[in-house]
């Protein structure tokens, strides 16, 4: 009897687990199979995005809607509003600064697809327990664990924590942080050779 | 999916000697005649068909295309490209068409384009003795022109007499331009980066993305560019009469009769990554594009990453680049 009902319970468990993921709509948190990809451009989910205008504005200022609009795919280390305004770069939606927001977005921004879980899985495998992934400024940034979050550190010293949830774009991936990946507070004179 | 993905690693796993193998052979006798008979056997027909029609000038990776009788899925071919056709078979629907673009085209290629399982074309590119795959080249110096810019007069040794940096001012946003540690010192200004030495002169200077090299502005006559590779008129599905160029980590479109830049297509990381070599740094992380995960997972003998158009295939103990694999829609 015992048997029969563990027989039976369990493709009704299968059949559930399986509910469970056609729910999930395009984002995901750091569940062990990833979403599937939304038909949505990366462009088009920063524009969604709530409490991410600034970066839209940045990423149409200074001319990159295309490229986030293309094949990719590309992995945008989204900082929040907030984040660009603690970081003193909410100016950069200004046509002044076209130049300074696409250096700033191409720091931010890696190849690929890269959701939590393989970043995860890439620090669960690494003996230092930090991994590194470069940036379309040819800088590197470095992952590790911070306590139950992730957190990414850039060459020159700045760094985020990965923070709500990604969204699996149609050509690549959104991941907010909650931080600039720039430095601010760095002297000019501190890198003159 | 959960048993789909063992059976694809053990797919890859079954595959992946001979994608070695495939490797060594190219690696010793390589040189065009391969490249043609690569492209005819594994791409099969929509590949070869494509590029009887299309390709005069080749990349590095596809010398001399001519047409070919070898269409479809070229049964007969007897090296390891009977390890690809599995991988194509599995994708249903892909393989019927037969002939080149303009029937693909009747079929609504688009449509096609879109679903995923359509892309699972793969050309496993992996020749040892011809150079990097990619075309770029880290320029060190970001395709530094040398002198003075337009301007600015020469003086002394570099442009600027020493105390008159002022004129390229201190930015607030400097720390943008000089995140890399080992790269000298730049300053922005007006669309240029100018690099500078200790006394403040000019050494060098470069148009920059967003800046001088934004739509609508003239391709800066003295910026060195490298022309986009065939593949990459694939992999963007860069259907416009431009000029596609790459200059220092994007690709630019640009109008051939005015020189103007029309679009700015891609963001790329310029990484040059070649088979037999070691993979660079910053590939730690698993970043496969979704619509080929299913079919290029990490096993134990070999790690997938992606970068610029290529999937490559990384051997995990020696951290080589064992294949480069084109994505073709």
């Amino acid at each position: 009897m015992r048997n029969i009902m563990r027989r039976a319970l369990t493709p009704l468990a299968v059949l559930l687990l399986a509910a469970c993921g056609a729910g999930d709509e395009k984002t995901t948190g750091d569940r062990a199979e990833p979403a599937e990809p939304s038909s949505r451009t990366l462009a088009a989910t920063v524009e969604r995005a709530d409490g991410y205008d600034t970066l839209a504005g940045v990423v149409a200022n200074a001319g990159l809607t295309h490229v986030l609009e293309g094949v990719g795919p590309y992995t945008l280390l989204a900082p929040s509003d907030a984040a660009f305004g603690a970081g003193g770069a909410g100016a950069f939606t200004d046509e002044t600064l076209r130049a300074q927001g696409a250096a700033l977005l191409r720091a931010h921004i890696v190849p690929g697809a890269l959701t939590r879980a393989d970043i995860a899985a890439a620090l669960g495998r690494d003996a230092d327990g930090s991994v590194q992934m470069r940036t379309m400024a040819d800088t590197l940034l470095t992952f590790s664990r911070d306590g139950e979050a992730i957190r990414v550190r850039s060459e020159s010293g700045a760094s985020a924590r990965l923070t709500g949830e990604e969204s699996v774009a149609s050509n690549g991936v959104l991941q907010p942080v909650d931080a600039l990946l720039v430095r601010q507070d760095q002297p000019a004179a501190a890198t003159t050779p | 999916m959960k048993t789909i993905i063992p059976a694809a690693a053990a797919l890859v796993l079954a595959l992946g000697p001979a994608q070695i193998s495939l490797a060594q052979d190219h690696g010793r006798g390589y040189g065009g005649d391969h490249a043609r008979s690569d492209d005819g056997g594994k791409g099969g027909g929509r590949d070869s068909g494509r590029q009887a029609e299309r390709r005069q000038d080749s990349g590095p990776d596809r010398s001399g295309q001519d047409s070919r009788g070898n269409r479809g899925r070229g049964g007969d071919d007897r090296r390891a490209t009977a390890a690809v056709e599995r991988i194509q078979s599995r994708a249903p629907g892909q393989r019927s068409d037969d002939g080149g673009r303009d029937r693909k085209d009747d079929r609504g290629r688009e449509a096609g384009r879109r679903d995923q399982a359509a892309r699972e074309v793969e050309r496993v590119v992996a020749r040892r003795e011809a150079g990097p795959l990619t075309v770029f080249r880290v320029e060190p110096e970001r395709g530094l022109v040398r002198g003075c810019p337009p301007g600015l007069a020469k003086r002394n040794n570099g442009c600027l007499p020493p105390g008159q940096a002022r004129q390229i001012a201190r930015a607030r946003y400097d720390y943008l331009w000089n995140a890399r540690r080992d790269d000298g010192v730049y300053r922005y200004d007006d669309g240029y980066l100018y690099r500078m030495d200790q006394r403040g002169s000019v050494l060098g200077w470069l148009p920059v993305l967003g800046g001088a090299l934004a739509p609508g502005a003239v391709w800066p006559q003295q910026y060195a560019y490298q022309p986009a590779p065939d593949y990459y008129t694939d992999y963007f599905r860069l259907n416009q009469p431009y000029d596609y160029r790459y200059a220092n980590g994007a690709l630019y479109g640009v109008d051939p009769r005015t020189q103007a830049i029309t679009q700015v297509v891609a963001l790329l990381t310029g990484q040059p990554i070649t088979v037999g070599q070691p993979m660079p740094a910053g590939y730690d992380v698993y970043n496969v594009p979704y619509p080929y995960r299913s079919q290029y997972a990490d096993t134990p003998d070999g790690l997938y990453r992606y970068s610029d158009g290529y999937i490559y295939r990384v051997d995990p103990t020696t951290q080589l680049v064992q294949a480069a694999i084109q994505l073709l829609a």
